[in-house]
Parts: C-alpha cells; sequence; structure tokens
C-alpha cells in the first residue's frame, strides 16, 4: 500500500517535471496506407504523431489472420522513412495482414489502431515508362504515342494485367483531353491542331486496384500543313461551281422548252371554224360566217331576244300549278341548278327539261325512235341525273319527246348544249327547237302532247312559279317534235321558230317547217305576237295571229283530241291563232289570259 | 491415289482442323472466362462498397474472422512463384472448385438479401441476383475449357457449405451477409487471378496481350 503510493506520487512527480520540461510520450502514429505495386510486395506508411519531445522510434508490428505470431516489420529502410517493406518473401496473398504501429520514445510509447490488410486489394502499378510521341504523316499528320510497361509488373505470365490511359493537351489549355488504351502499350492521337506543341502523359492500373501516377509529360510538335479536308472541299466546290454554270448555259439555251414546259400555254377557247386571225384582220363577217349554223334564224330582232323576253312569267300564278307540290319541288331544283341571272327562264330551261325528260319517257315509246336520232342517250347520260333527281313520283312522260329536247337546243352537240343550256337564255334555245320542227310537226303536236296523257306532268310543266319562258319552250319544243302538222299524231316533233321578242315580252314564234319562214321573205313589219283570242272550254288557248305572218302556234296540246284543230292552224298560216292547251291535269286555270291578250307561257306548258 | 493414303489424307486433315480449332478455341474460351470473372470480382467489391455505406460500428466489432470463410480449408497459391508453379489443370480444377463452393451461398445471399436491414437494400438485391447469373455462366464456360484441356482427372475439391441461415436478428443478419460477401469477394479475385495466369499461358499466338 505504501509502495504503491509512493510510486503513485512519483509518477505524479515525474509527469509534473516532463510536462515543465515540455517532453512527453509520443503521440498515437497512424497508418496512412500501404500499396503493392506489382502483388508480390508491399509497402506500408504511417504517419508520426507528435514526438513528445523525445526522441522516438516507431515500430511496425503484423500478424497473419490465421496465427496469433506477431511479427515485426522485416525492412525499415527501403522505402523510405516511416515505412515498412514487405518483401516476397513476407508477402502472402489472400490473407489479412492485421498491422500495428508503436511509437516509443523515453517517457511512453504509443500503439496506433490496427489495419487489416489484404495485398490483393492494395495493388498500383509504378507508372508506365519510356513514353514517346511521334508524328506520323500517313493519311494525315497524327501523333503515335507508344510507352512501355512498369518494369515491376509481370504482365507476361499474367500475375497482373495492366490497363493504360492517356491524356494530351496544349501547355496553355486547362483541361486534358483522355484518352482510353486499354491494354495496348500505343494510341494514335488524331485531330490535334497543326503547328502547336502538345503534352502527353500516361498512366496504368491493374484490373483491380488504383491508378498508378501520370508520367512526366513528353512534349510533341504538330507540323504546320494544310488539312486534306479542306483541299477536298476546294475541289467539291469547283467542280460544283462548273457544274452550274453548265446547267445555266443549258437553261439558257434552252430557254424556251424549259418554259413551256414550266409554265405550258393556257389553252384559250378553241371554236370550230372560228379564226382568229381573221378576227383580228376585222372582217367580222367572214369569221362569223363558220359559227353561223346553217339554216339559223335570221339574226334581224335578236337584240330583241335578249334577257327581257324570259321574264316572262309571272310568279304569283300558284294555282295554275296543276301538281303544285312536284311542281315546287322542282322549282326548287330547278332553282339550285341554275343561276339567276338576267335570263332566268334559260336557267331553268334544264331543269324543266330534265322533268320533261322524265314525264316523258313512260309515256311514248313510240316516241322513242323519233328522238333517238336527236340523241336520247344524250339526255339520259346528262341529265339523268337531273332527271332522277326529279320528283320519284313524277309520272313517267314520253321519253322520247323530253330526251330530245336538250339535244334540240345544242344542235351540233346536244350533250355538251345541253349542259349550257341552263344559263342561256332561253331565246337561244328556242330558235333552234324552230330549225329543228318540221314544219307538219306543229299539229300533230297537240295530238302527241295530248296522248301524251300524262296529266300530272302537265302540272308538273306548267310552273308559274318557274320560268315562263321555260315551259314556253318546253311547249315549244313539244309542238315541234310532232310530226306533220294537223295531219296526224306521228311522233315527228315539229319544232317552233321564235322569231323575235318583241319589246312586250312576246314570243313571236313560226313554225320551222313553215315555207314562209325565210327570214327574207318574211314579214316582220307590224306585230310579233300572237294575241290570246279566246279561252275555249276545253282549256284551249286560242291564239289570233296578228299581222304577223309567222305565227307561232304549234304548242298546243289537245287532250280531247282537239289536236286536228289545232293542228290545222298550223304554221303556214302565218296568224294562226295559236292554240295551247293547258294539260289535262292542270286545273283550269292553268291557261292564263293576261289582259293585253298575251299568253302566259309559263301556264301553257305542254304536258305530256 | 490408292484408297489408303485418301484415307489417311482425310484423317490428317481432319486433325489439323480439329486441332486449330480446338486451339483457338481454348483461347477464347478463357478470354471469355477471364471477362466474367473480372466482371464478377467487379460485382462483389460494390456490393461489399454498398454494405459498408451504413454499416453500424458494431458489427465490425462482431465480424468473424476471415479464415472462417467455409473455403479457407483449399490450399491455394499465395504468392505468385506458387502459382507460377502450378500446372494449368491444377489451377482450373482450383478455380472451379471453388466457384462450385459458392453456389450454395450465393443462393442464400440472393434469399437473404431481399430483407436485409439496410437502407441499401434494393441495390444489394439486384446485384445479388447478378452475381449469381454470373457464377452459373462461369461454371459452364469453366466445364468447357475443362473439356477443352482434355484433362484426364477431374479432382474438384468440395467444400460444403453448412450454413442454412444467417441469422436470427437483423444486425447478425447484416453481419453475416457482409462477412459472406467479403469471403466471396476474396475468391473472386483468386478465381480471378487463377484465370488470367491460365489465359496468358495459353495465348502463345497473342503475346501482346500478356
Amino acid at each position: 500500500m505504501r509502495n504503491s503510493g509512493v510510486v503513485l506520487i512519483l509518477t505524479f512527480i515525474a509527469k509534473l517535471i516532463s510536462q515543465a520540461a515540455g517532453v512527453s510520450a509520443p503521440d498515437k502514429p497512424r497508418l496512412t496506407s500501404c500499396r503493392s505495386p506489382e502483388k508480390e510486395t508491399f509497402t506500408c506508411w504511417w504517419e508520426p504523431g507528435d514526438d513528445g519531445g523525445l526522441p522516438t522510434t516507431y515500430a511496425l508490428y503484423y500478424r497473419l489472420e490465421n496465427s496469433e505470431t506477431v511479427y515485426e516489420c522485416p525492412d525499415y529502410r527501403t522505402a523510405g522513412e516511416n515505412s515498412c517493406f514487405f518483401n516476397k518473401n513476407d508477402t502472402s496473398l489472400w490473407i489479412n495482414y492485421n498491422i500495428t504501429v508503436v511509437a516509443t520514445n523515453a517517457l511512453g510509447k504509443n500503439i496506433s489502431d490496427p489495419v487489416e490488410v489484404d495485398v490483393a486489394y492494395i495493388v498500383q502499378p509504378n507508372t508506365p515508362e519510356n513514353v514517346t510521341a511521334v508524328v506520323v504523316d500517313d493519311q494525315g499528320p497524327f501523333v503515335r504515342v507508344s510507352w512501355e510497361k512498369p518494369r515491376t509488373a509481370d504482365t507476361r505470365s499474367g500475375w497482373i494485367t495492366l490497363l493504360y490511359q492517356l491524356r494530351v493537351k496544349q501547355e496553355k489549355d486547362k483541361e486534358w483531353e483522355e484518352y482510353d488504351a486499354g491494354m495496348q502499350k500505343y494510341y494514335n492521337v488524331f485531330s490535334l491542331h497543326p503547328d502547336k506543341e502538345f503534352m502527353v502523359q500516361v498512366r496504368c492500373k491493374p484490373d483491380h486496384g488504383f491508378w498508378s501516377e501520370w508520367t512526366q509529360p513528353t512534349y510533341v510538335k504538330m507540323p504546320d500543313y494544310i488539312p486534306r479536308e479542306r483541299s477536298l472541299w476546294i475541289i467539291i466546290t469547283i467542280f460544283s461551281i462548273f457544274i452550274i454554270l453548265i446547267l445555266t448555259w443549258t437553261l439558257n439555251v434552252k430557254r424556251n422548252s424549259v418554259k413551256l414546259c414550266l409554265l405550258p400555254p393556257v389553252p384559250g377557247p378553241k371554236i370550230k371554224g372560228f379564226d382568229k386571225q381573221l378576227l383580228k384582220s376585222g372582217k367580222s363577217e367572214e369569221v362569223f360566217s363558220s359559227l353561223v349554223i346553217q339554216g339559223f334564224p335570221p339574226t334581224i330582232g335578236y337584240d330583241d331576244l335578249l334577257v327581257e323576253y324570259l321574264e316572262v312569267y309571272d310568279n304569283e300564278e300558284q294555282e295554275l300549278v296543276l301538281d303544285s307540290k312536284d311542281l315546287s319541288e322542282v322549282c326548287m331544283k330547278s332553282k339550285s341548278l341554275s343561276d339567276c341571272d338576267s335570263g332566268r327562264g334559260s336557267c331553268d330551261s334544264r331543269t324543266l327539261l330534265l322533268e320533261k325528260c322524265m314525264e316523258g319517257r313512260e309515256g311514248s315509246g313510240s316516241d322513242q325512235h323519233q328522238y333517238s336520232q336527236h340523241g336520247e342517250t344524250s339526255c339520259t347520260s346528262t341529265e339523268s341525273s337531273e332527271c332522277q333527281g326529279l320528283e320519284p313520283g313524277s309520272p313517267e312522260s314520253s321519253d322520247g319527246r323530253v330526251k330530245t329536247w336538250p339535244v334540240v337546243f345544242s344542235s351540233p352537240q346536244p350533250h355538251h348544249h345541253y349542259q349550257v343550256e341552263a344559263v342561256k337564255p332561253v331565246y337561244h334555245s328556242v330558235p333552234e327547237i324552230l330549225n329543228r320542227s318540221s314544219p307538219h310537226a306543229m299539229p300533230t303536236n297537240y295530238h302527241q302532247l295530248h296522248h301524251q296523257d300524262i296529266p300530272q306532268q302537265e302540272g308538273r310543266f306548267s310552273k308559274p312559279a318557274c320560268r315562263h319562258s321555260q315551259s314556253y319552250n318546253q311547249f315549244n319544243l313539244d309542238g315541234l317534235d310532232t310530226p306533220a302538222p294537223g295531219v296526224s299524231p306521228s311522233r315527228s316533233l315539229e319544232y317552233v321558230e321564235v322569231q323575235r321578242v318583241n319589246p312586250e315580252n312576246m314570243l313571236l314564234l313560226r313554225p320551222l317547217s313553215d315555207p314562209n319562214r325565210e327570214p327574207e321573205g318574211s314579214d316582220y313589219a307590224g306585230e310579233d305576237y300572237s294575241k290570246v283570242k279566246e279561252v275555249t272550254s276545253n282549256n284551249i288557248l286560242l291564239l289570233q295571229r296578228d299581222t304577223y305572218h309567222q305565227c307561232v302556234d304549234d304548242y298546243s296540246q289537245d287532250l280531247d283530241s282537239q289536236a286536228g284543230q289545232c293542228t290545222t292552224q298550223q304554221p303556214p298560216h302565218p296568224c294562226k291563232p295559236v292554240i295551247y292547251q293547258s294539260n289535262s291535269g292542270m286545273p283550269q286555270e292553268g291557261m292564263r289570259v293576261m289582259g293585253n291578250g298575251y299568253v302566259d307561257s309559263t301556264v301553257l306548258m305542254p304536258s305530256y | 491415289m490408292t484408297q489408303g493414303s485418301r484415307l489417311y489424307f482425310a484423317l490428317t486433315v481432319l486433325m489439323c482442323a480439329f486441332v486449330s480449332i480446338n486451339g483457338v478455341g481454348l483461347n477464347d474460351l478463357l478470354e471469355r472466362a477471364s471477362q466474367l470473372s473480372d466482371k464478377l470480382h467487379s460485382l462483389s467489391t460494390s456490393l461489399t462498397n454498398d454494405l459498408d455505406s451504413h454499416f453500424p460500428p458494431v458489427g465490425r466489432v462482431m465480424m468473424p474472422r476471415p479464415s472462417m470463410c467455409h473455403t479457407s480449408s483449399l490450399q491455394i497459391p499465395n504468392d505468385k512463384d506458387q502459382a507460377l508453379k502450378i500446372p494449368e489443370d491444377e489451377l482450373l480444377s482450383l478455380a472451379r472448385s471453388l466457384l462450385l463452393a459458392w453456389s450454395d451461398p450465393l443462393a442464400l445471399l440472393s434469399s437473404e438479401a431481399s430483407s436485409l436491414a439496410h437502407p441499401e437494400r434494393n441495390t444489394i438485391n439486384s446485384k445479388t441476383k447478378e452475381l449469381q447469373d454470373n457464377i452459373n455462366s462461369l461454371g459452364a464456360g469453366l466445364e468447357h475449357v475443362f473439356h477443352k484441356m482434355g484433362s484426364s482427372s477431374d479432382n474438384l475439391s468440395s467444400l460444403p457449405f453448412y450454413t442454412n441461415s444467417l441469422g436470427q436478428d437483423k444486425t447478425s443478419r447484416l453481419v453475416n451477409f457482409h462477412f459472406l460477401l467479403s469471403c466471396f469477394r476474396r475468391d473472386s479475385h483468386k478465381i480471378d487471378s487463377f484465370l488470367k495466369v491460365l489465359r496468358c499461358r495459353a495465348a502463345k499466338k497473342r503475346p501482346e496481350m500478356c
């Protein structure tokens, strides 16, 4: 007890003295790292603590994992200060080393924390050696960097596998350009700027381990050269300029054909028989002579036939419509189909024709043949759609007759003409009708029309709400289609020729077959229109032919076989009253006699 | 040509072809095996790093010693001189034995990985599964190498693994997982080293690689 007390006091005094003197036991040293450069030896370094003012010795002790024997470091010198070098004999792989460092001085010692080391995990090779960078001028100058493996690493036997890496930069650059070289010992660096100096460094690493240090920089200077790509581009540019020049010259030479190809000329209207040159020369008579259809009615008074005469109908004559429903529908259709310019009647004439087509279709089979020559097919083809557009319930009229309607209108090209019909003024068509009619057709017209016996259709045709002129035309057409006038209800059509339309919107008609029809011989003086003389009980409108010898009275439908009467009053008699017979199916009011004695043509739509 | 000479000629051609094919095949096989083993070790290293990132300090104390690995009984060369002295087939059998010894433990590891008490559990789990796949392919590859080498005897050492579970509580499970993994990491390094030695020995045609 006493001894221990004395020892304690002595220790305490010694400490005080040492503290007063500034010396103490060493601090704990610290193992910083252990490294193996080739997986055969390894070195451990420690960091000494404060030595306490006294000379301190350091000792490294290690213990292997599967034994308790403690060994001391075999070599403190090879690796330098504060290091321990384990040579080949002392190095074993895949065994844990428990290493500690002990610092000892006069006043005491201190032991570092133990460190477990497995040599397999602490491999860090030396730097590669003999780094050379050479400029190679094959296919554009590039730098070929080559090196050798670190001397100590045994890659030949496969004991250690090294992977290399290099980096390049110019002296003044901040960033390095890094390249991985794998296991090979050379590398080609491309795309280095010409006439510049570069520095190259290489390092390596084992397959599982730490990177080595970078080698000392190797300098290489790139020669001054023009990149080949530039010369290639120059050649390409010259070649393309050459090609462009050739193309331009070729285009210039072939200017015209190119223009023709790119900007094809817009085809101008070609009228058969029309000579533009002749027109330019100013001889209009010759120019138009080819356009004139032979046998065309005289053009005198055609001015009067313009627009005005189309507007013949009266809109409020609804009651005269037999099938108001149908008519309105047809009217709608016609309206839709036509444009409403001044020639309103003409606008609708097409549709009216269509109606006629439909209606006349079923009726007269016998009439078929007559119309065939006029191109029935035209009607069916061109207006089939329109015809069908008509009411389904429309009674079948004599197709043949109706079909020729459009044909009549367009003498040379029925089909085409018909198409145009919708916008052509009615007056245009009427003469055509007249042209084609035979003088004898008139009387039979009544028959024909009458025998059509399509009551509903009559109403169809007479559409007060629609264009009167159209109905008028149709009426005329029908009349024209009949064969010999007044003879029998032959199936030929008799056309009436509209001579002119006088200022009072009256159509002056005369049968085409009228021998007196010749324009020259015609006496156009005086009244050209017909007055209604009377309306018979049979809904026959008796027109009074006035001074004018040319009468139009072929459009009469005799429902009661009064066609004979009518036909007797055929065109040969210039001033025969024209008998218009409303369709039997039409209401009595289908005929309308206007106050001034003129016939309301819209009412007088012949019914088929 | 007589019938006999014709036959002889054909046989010679066939043998030459076979030998040449054989030689090339072994090289490529070993190259492929080395790549696989390299991958194996890298995976195990990264797994260990993931585990270490959130490892409780007490676990390090509890960690069993590395000599407790079930493969520690296998006699392996510990340095280069020893390793280079061993013939190829023995090296190969060493590698194969090690590989074989780890198929069961890895299965256990993979089953336990999903329930580890560790924040990086998912990564660990996926990597463990990958490890298992790699081991299987490497095992198959080494089988081929073995057949290619034409060794007479197949002296694989048996290194049984008797542990069925990693522990009862989550800490011991984690610690045991870590321990097993460290054992595997070391063994994979061994396999990789041995195979790379074998590769360089067989690659007489490609000196630049070794």
